[in-house]
């Protein structure tokens, strides 16, 4: 941990921070006029990419994170987290069609056989104690 | 006896703002940057489940959510994106003025940092005060007349919960700020000691952060 100390060492002057404010101002001029170009299906995607290099100015410069390759890990092992539980996600519902099967006439009400709240034998998937045919 | 003696002035010399169980001021300033950047990591996946609920309902409804956005300012969204970045530059300096000992410095961009965020607000307020005044309201309290595509509720569903979360972190920033500025007044930062000055900053830099997402994915959907 003592290698991080040298945080405190490092002072970004103001005329980075002005240009990294003038990169993320143009970007914004950008993400507008590209919101006006139709691109398909990416459309979100281009925004998104857009938004992902602005936020990774803010990350890199304003919060320090080039000179700070510790909280750099907990904070991108994180945004993996997040990446999991969106594309797990959308892979879902992109592949999916109906969530219910079609073939249902209506939702089922009891699962046949045994009742769930009683000790069944294992091999017949019936309740002990029922006559054996 | 000697040992005892020694000992009662080393305990009085060190750094004013070091607390007893850490052993030097890097390793405290360490330690608070780490737990800011967890804080802040629990923060992303706050901000993460109500991103991919939208990403859920913008997948299945497309429509819906490109004609409910034509009811969002453009303008307003773009000067509040502004107003923000420009703050997030505000807030670093004041960092960098803390870093080299200009505390004239220090209070004046935490001043400029706090107009901007109140200029957000009132920004987000006209623009709220539009939408009550409309019925463009989430879920069964969507009143407005005229639609043609359904289900444009469920886009300003995800518009209030995620902007409204947006905006009380945006007040609870500057609450943090208001306290930052209060003890620069006082003197207590330097070179030696800015870290309250740094994790504030790391905290309105992530609302910023989520600012530049939510900015395209509520105004300027295509």
């Amino acid at each position: 941990m003592s290698h991080t100390g040298e945080n405190a060492i490092h002072v970004t002057g103001p005329k980075t921070y002005g240009a990294v404010l003038a990169a993320l101002l143009v970007l914004t001029v950008i993400t507008v006029l590209a919101s006006y170009v139709d691109f398909g299906s990416l459309n979100t995607v281009v925004a998104l990419i857009i938004a992902s290099i602005k936020g990774s100015l803010v990350a890199l410069f304003f919060m320090h994170l080039r000179h700070d390759k510790f909280n750099a890990v907990i904070f991108v092992g994180g945004l993996l987290f997040l990446a999991v539980f969106l594309i797990w996600t959308l892979f879902d519902i992109s592949t999916r069609t109906t969530v219910l099967p079609t073939n249902l006439k209506a939702p089922i009400q009891a699962f046949p056989g045994a009742p769930l709240n009683k000790p069944v034998r294992p091999s017949t998937g019936q309740p002990l104690g029922t006559v054996q045919p | 006896m000697s040992t005892v003696t020694s000992s009662v002035p080393a305990e009085h010399e060190h750094p004013k703002f070091l607390q007893h169980h850490f052993r030097e001021m890097s390793q405290q300033f360490d330690a608070s940057k780490i737990g800011m950047w967890l804080f802040l990591v629990t923060e992303v996946l706050l901000f993460g489940g109500l991103f991919v609920g939208y990403g859920i309902m913008h997948a299945k409804h497309p429509e819906a959510f490109m004609a409910a956005h034509h009811h969002l300012d453009k303008v307003m969204g773009a000067l509040n994106t502004i107003v923000l970045l420009f703050s997030s530059f505000t807030m670093v300096m004041s960092v960098w003025a803390a870093q080299t000992n200009r505390r004239k410095l220090t209070i004046l961009f935490l001043v400029i940092t706090l107009l901007c965020a109140c200029t957000f607000m009132v920004v987000k307020y006209f623009e709220y005060s539009h939408k009550f005044h409309d019925g463009l309201l989430p879920g069964k309290y969507y009143t407005h007349k005229g639609d043609t595509v359904p289900g444009q509720f469920m886009f300003f569903s995800f518009y209030f919960m995620m902007t409204g979360l947006h905006g009380i972190h945006v007040l609870l920033g500057m609450g943090a700020i208001i306290w930052v500025l209060a003890r620069t007044i006082r003197g207590d930062f330097s070179s030696d000691y800015y870290a309250p000055v740094d994790i504030t900053g790391l905290y309105w830099h992530l609302v910023d952060l989520i600012w530049i997402y939510l900015f395209p994915l509520m105004y300027l959907i295509s």
